[in-house]
């Protein structure tokens, strides 16, 4: 039972140390570099094709190549969390929230003492009142006898870091909740036909999909710069009466609580193809997307429909940058067994033969439109999150809390007023207003004239 | 038309020319503290924001195109910002002996930016947001306060060193020999003595007439020098944090995903851990002052990378290619 406490204890104490915490923060840190600088979800080949051998694989073996969903990046963000827990109740909140108690004015480097003529309830009123005109908010209390003030500025704001923590946590959980129920996928539909969504049973029917290129001349030469994606679809939710809608970049649809967004598009083709100069009518009506492929029946053979080509350079008989459809062809590659057996670039209308009695026409293009849907139930959480994160971060950078800790003790020529002034981010910061501040006080309460503290006097003069 | 471009172009060309001017001038004011230096350069580093400012503004009416979707719109946005930041620390704190710095960093990315002038250009679908005119100017700023942080970190590591330079030189005597035991672990010792007594031995050397410790005298101390670091993060932090959450509100409207790991956001957020880190190490005593401002130092080349870094050598959602 000793045993299981003393290791609680310790885990407790690690996870609440800040160096902990902030060596946490580096850590995720340098696994987000990674995967900033490593491409993410490429095949192992990728890799081994950029990098020297012993690297690729260190990449694919430990998991670099998809990084941000492997376990130890999962792993660090629950450590963190599990930091910030701790460390919020066993650090931050006894020490932002610390209760009054009396201190030893002159052990604290932000300290100072005049002397004040009158009675010690009289100078303690006219001190006190100094600070309420100021905006200081005073409380007394009486330890061993002796009375003490304590004047505070923004005390409210100590809460600061605890707001930006909880801001963390509830974006956490909003993520968490994707995880949980939240779904997405891509769904691309060629014009004309009619899409089911799996999860939500939602039918999407592409009735046309547009684009605009506006050609611009540039001092690097001609540049081509899409300017409009466009698609009009008619979606029929499950149960539901279908309605006519439109799609753009940035525009998303709502349907049900799923949005889809305009993502991509395409070209679709139909190819016609022939075996020893008889046309397959199955084949010939399949419509491929870019990267699909159709098995050639009676072997191992097929046909991969790499991509569309738009313009063909006249000149020089390459794909030209020009992304408007002026003299189309596709890419096709032919493979036998998976394996590649060699690609070529065909014009639309063109009959090649591709070997073993077999000749293909591309035929027709259709466009299709690339849909990204999801369904991310954590947004709203994630956005509360991100307010409150913001929330914390600029109270507690912009509203300092400071504390004056003040002390009035009869002298010979009337009182001492002792003040030493504490804050939540160290001395420094609050040097050059403390310094001013008891100017401002010695002269209130002239006379008699005023006697600073040597040491505050000659640091503080910022 | 005509005339309007000449505006667009002559105003480049007053910024550029009074930042460089503007920061010779605050350069020399820096090393020598003759008064009419600051005079000249203060001034010179007001026009040259303010004409940067209006050159935006102009480029902005003259082409109907919202002026920060490229890096050279974008990098005049950050060179303006910085200076901007700068000017209202320097006003504020009189801190005009560090412009040089940042006038000098200011017209080196402006004059980059320039060389990623491609003309006028229509947004791609993806730009075409609201979000563009929110995100980028707020993402930007915080860059810029970074900047700002950079060259107050390098003012501090330059006079800790020479302090400490002079502290462990044989010429300053007994000074010097106290100094060292305060300069030797524990370093949060070492840090109280460097913040708020500042070290015996310049003090010493520079009553001894060691023309170093003079000048290094006539800098703010150690611990004012980490407030205002402290305080430039204290506005990039929340700026980025914001520019996170913004890019991640436009990118929900446009990719259909807050967050999709693209290579900018994922570098904006390890910039972000970096100056969260540093909030945090700001916050224990043994680690304020020479250690966060060595990061404040080395964070700025991870903010550069992931402004400039990533555009160049990575391609990703935000390479604007697509
Ligand atoms: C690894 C997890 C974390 C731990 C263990 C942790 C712990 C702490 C501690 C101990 C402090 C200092 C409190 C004091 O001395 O009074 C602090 C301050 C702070 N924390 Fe965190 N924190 C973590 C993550 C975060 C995150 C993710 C955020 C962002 C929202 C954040 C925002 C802040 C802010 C704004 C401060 C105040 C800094 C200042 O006043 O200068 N922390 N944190």
């Amino acid at each position: 039972m000793a045993t299981i406490r003393a290791y609680y204890d310790d885990t407790i104490r690690t996870f609440g140390n800040v160096l902990f915490a902030v060596s946490l923060l580096g850590v995720w840190g340098v696994l987000t570099l990674i995967g900033v600088i490593v491409d993410q979800g490429k095949s192992p080949s990728v890799y081994l094709a950029s990098y020297p051998a012993p690297i690729a694989r260190a990449i694919v073996r430990l998991g670099f190549d998809n990084i941000y969903h492997s376990p130890a990046y999962i792993a660090i963000i629950g450590l963190i969390l599990i930091s910030l827990t701790v460390c919020t109740f066993k650090r931050v909140i006894p020490a932002r929230l610390p209760p009054l108690r009396p201190v030893k004015i002159d052990k604290i480097p932000l300290n100072g003492s005049i002397a004040v003529r009158g009675s010690e309830s009289d100078v303690r009123e006219r001190v006190e009142t100094f600070f309420r005109k100021r905006g200081w908010a005073i409380r007394k209390r009486e330890f061993g006898g002796v009375e003490w003030s304590f004047a505070d500025k923004h005390n409210w704001a100590r809460r600061g870091v605890l707001i930006a923590h909880l801001g963390f946590v509830i974006i956490a959980a909003g993520t968490t909740l994707y995880w949980a129920r939240g779904f997405s996928g891509e769904a691309p539909v060629v014009t004309g036909q009619t899409i089911e969504i799996p999860q939500t049973g939602t039918l999407i029917h592409l009735n046309d999909f547009k684009y605009r290129i506006t050609p611009i001349l540039t001092k690097a030469g001609m540049v081509y710069q899409p300017t409009d994606y466009v698609s009009h679809v008619t979606v029929t939710p499950k149960d539901g009466t279908p309605r006519n809608m439109t799609v753009r970049v940035n525009h998303p649809i709502d349907v049900g609580g799923t949005l889809y967004y305009q993502a991509s598009y395409g070209f679709a083709m139909t190819f016609r193809v022939a075996h020893n100069g008889v046309t397959i009518p199955a084949l010939s009506q399949t419509v491929l997307q870019e990267g699909e492929s159709l098995d050639l029946p009676g072997g191992s053979s097929s046909l991969i429909y790499d991509r569309f080509v738009p313009t063909v350079d006249k000149r020089t008989g390459e794909p030209a940058a020009d992304p408007r459809v002026n003299d189309p062809a596709v890419i096709v590659t032919v493979a036998q067994s998976g394996i590649s057996e060699g690609s070529a670039m065909v014009p639309l209308g063109k009959t090649v033969d591709i070997g073993q009695g077999w000749t293909i026409t591309p035929q027709r293009y259709t466009l299709y439109s690339g849909f990204q849907y999801r369904y991310d139930p954590g947004i709203p959480l994630v956005g509360i999150g991100s307010v409150v994160l913001l929330v914390g971060l600029i109270v507690s950078f912009y509203f300092l809390p400071a504390r004056l800790y003040v002390r009035v003790d009869p002298a010979p020529a009337g009182c001492t007023v002792g003040i030493a002034a504490t804050t939540v981010k160290g001395y420094d910061i609050y040097a050059g207003a403390f310094a001013e501040l008891l100017r401002d006080l010695q002269t209130a309460m002239e006379p008699p004239g005023p006697q600073p503290h040597p040491r505050t006097a000659e640091a503080y003069q910022a | 038309m005509n005339g309007k471009m000449s505006a667009d172009e002559l105003l480049m060309i007053v910024a550029i020319a009074s930042y460089i001017f503007g920061a010779l001038a605050l350069l020399v004011y820096f090393f020598s503290r003759e008064e009419w230096l600051k005079n000249l350069g203060a001034p010179l580093a007001i026009v040259g924001c303010v004409a940067q400012f209006a050159q935006l503004f102009v480029r902005w009416d003259l082409t109907g195109v919202w002026p920060l979707l490229n890096l050279y719109g974008s990098l005049s946005l950050f060179a303006a910002m910085s200076v901007a930041i700068f000017i209202g620390f320097a006003w504020r704190y009189k801190l005009w002996f560090a412009g040089g710095f940042v006038l000098a960093l200011a017209a080196i990315f402006l004059a980059y930016g320039v060389t990623w002038n491609e003309g006028t250009m229509p947004p791609v679908p993806s730009l075409q947001s609201y979000w563009a005119k929110v995100h980028v100017p707020i993402v930007v700023s915080s860059y810029a306060a970074f900047l700002v942080a950079f060259v107050f970190s390098c003012i501090y590591l330059v006079k800790y060193y020479a302090e400490r330079k002079i502290a462990l030189s044989p010429r300053t005597g007994v000074a010097v020999s106290s100094s060292v035991a305060a300069m030797a672990p524990p370093a949060a010792m070492m840090q109280r003595v460097a913040a708020i007594d500042e070290t015996p031995a310049l003090a010493a050397a520079a009553e001894a007439g060691n023309p170093l410790a003079i000048w290094l005298q006539s800098l703010p101390s150690l611990a004012q020098l980490d407030v205002v670091v402290y305080r430039a993060v204290a506005i990039g932090l929340p700026l980025i944090s914001l520019g996170i959450i913004t890019g991640a509100a436009w990118a929900k409207e446009a990719w259909g995903a807050y967050w999709q790991w693209d290579p900018k956001e994922t570098a904006a957020l390890c910039t972000w851990i970096v100056y969260l880190a540093y909030m945090h190490l700001h916050t224990r005593n043994a680690w304020r002052g020479l250690r966060t401002n060595w990061l404040s130092f080395l964070g700025f080349f991870l903010v550069i990378f992931t402004y400039l870094g990533v555009n160049i050598w990575i391609s990703g959602l935000h390479s604007y290619k697509v």
